[in-house]
């Protein structure tokens, strides 16, 4: 469980979007991004980063209020304490009122050439 | 820090928001009673009812996008390519070559006598320190005996060796024998189910603890540990020394066996 001192979203939204504030939980706890750009609104691409500077124990992005957030591809970047930044990506999901969808995971185990 | 002083500052803003509104209609200042200074517990309750009335929001429920996986070699690769990966505990080492080594099964060796006719195996079990060998698809999960060690560095370079020879060598990677033996994945899920419901589950259940069986695929088993084994600090070893034995025991021809246990989602979390 590496302390996570940034992160950084990027997604692109389908042919249903809300277009209202994203919001993602860390630790259960439900904050609105920094550093914002774009939206979520449909076929929209939108970009958002927090400083986090805390350990991870759960990380995920919270569905809208109202309605349906039909999301296409998402793709993380993280910037965690003594591991070299990573990125992961992620497929197609639809987000509503009453989910929310993991954007969490440790950062790979290194791997060598033999 | 950031975060958590974020966070109670974002505490506080919600306190001071969550202070009951004072409505004030025309004319009705004379007809509201103030209230009561001389009763404290009515009013101080009168105030914390207000405060909480509203429902908490309901809890949504997480889901898993499906990750993109990024390929660990380059797409136009003629040689042999392996790429080493200890395990986080440093008790094993996990061994991906571009090619598949055994398609749609898997096999556990536990010692030299079992890797007999298997030239992979074999020239493995040559090393000095490796103590068991499983082999999936195109991957080779080794463990060694000396468990004091976590560099695999040196070791790995001699398996890395070791497999490419073999694969070069083109001779059968696993014996004959061991693949006619593996029996249909019904004769897999009937004895792994029955050892989880006679042998495991009753063990673990002392703890609050369920094991269940998800999937078979060829002989390699995929289970998920519930109740008080997610999120247990001790699965990791309920699932290697205890469910695996208890596995390869009641049914020998059991290849890999994955846990996809999320162990940090769910309300008992451990820190791994």
């Amino acid at each position: 469980m590496p302390r996570v001192l940034t992160f950084k979203v990027n997604i692109e939204t389908g042919k249903q979007g809300p277009n209202e504030a994203v919001n993602f939980s860390f630790n259960g706890h439900k904050m609105p991004f920094e550093k914002v750009i774009g939206s979520n609104e449909p076929d929209a691409i939108f970009e958002g980063s927090f400083d986090v500077n805390s350990f991870a124990h759960s990380l995920t992005l919270v569905g809208p209020e109202k309605g349906k957030w039909e999301i296409e591809k998402i793709r993380v970047d993280y910037d965690c304490e003594g591991e070299k930044p990573y990125i992961v990506n992620w497929g197609a999901v639809t987000l509503d009122e009453t989910t929310e969808v993991n954007l969490w995971q440790d950062p790979p185990v290194p791997a060598f050439d033999v | 820090m950031n975060f958590i002083k974020r966070f109670f500052s974002g505490m506080k803003q919600e306190d001071e928001v969550s202070e009951p509104a004072k409505v004030v209609t025309p004319g009705s200042e004379s007809t509201v009673p103030e209230p009561i200074a001389s009763d404290p517990v009515k009013t101080e309750a009168a105030t914390e009812e207000e405060r909480f009335s509203d429902a908490p929001p309901a809890p949504r429920t997480v889901l898993h996008a499906p990750a993109v996986k990024q390929g660990l070699f380059p797409e136009s690769s003629d040689g042999i390519l392996i790429k080493a990966q200890p395990s986080p505990t440093g008790d094993q080492c996990m061994f991906t070559v571009n090619q598949v080594l055994m398609k749609d099964c898997s096999w556990y060796f536990d010692s030299f006598e079992s890797a007999a006719e298997s030239s992979l195996a074999e020239s493995l079990f040559s090393l000095d320190d490796v103590e068991t060998v499983l082999v999936c698809e195109a991957t080779v999960t080794v463990t060694r005996k000396d468990k004091t060690l976590v560099d695999w560095k040196a070791l790995a370079k001699e398996i890395g060796a070791a497999i490419r020879n073999a694969v070069e060598e083109g001779q059968s990677l696993i014996a004959d024998k061991i693949i006619s033996t593996i029996p249909s994945e019904d004769v897999i899920r009937e004895g792994i189910q029955k050892v989880i419901d006679e042998e495991v589950n009753p063990g673990v259940a002392g703890h609050g603890g369920q094991i269940n069986l998800l999937a078979v695929k060829g002989n390699s088993v995929t289970i998920q540990m519930g109740g008080g084994c997610q999120g247990c600090s001790a699965a990791d070893l309920t699932l290697k020394q205890g469910i695996h034995t208890s596995f390869r025991k009641a049914v020998p021809e059991v290849g890999a066996i994955f846990d996809e246990t999320d162990h940090t989602a769910g309300l008992n979390p451990f820190f791994s």
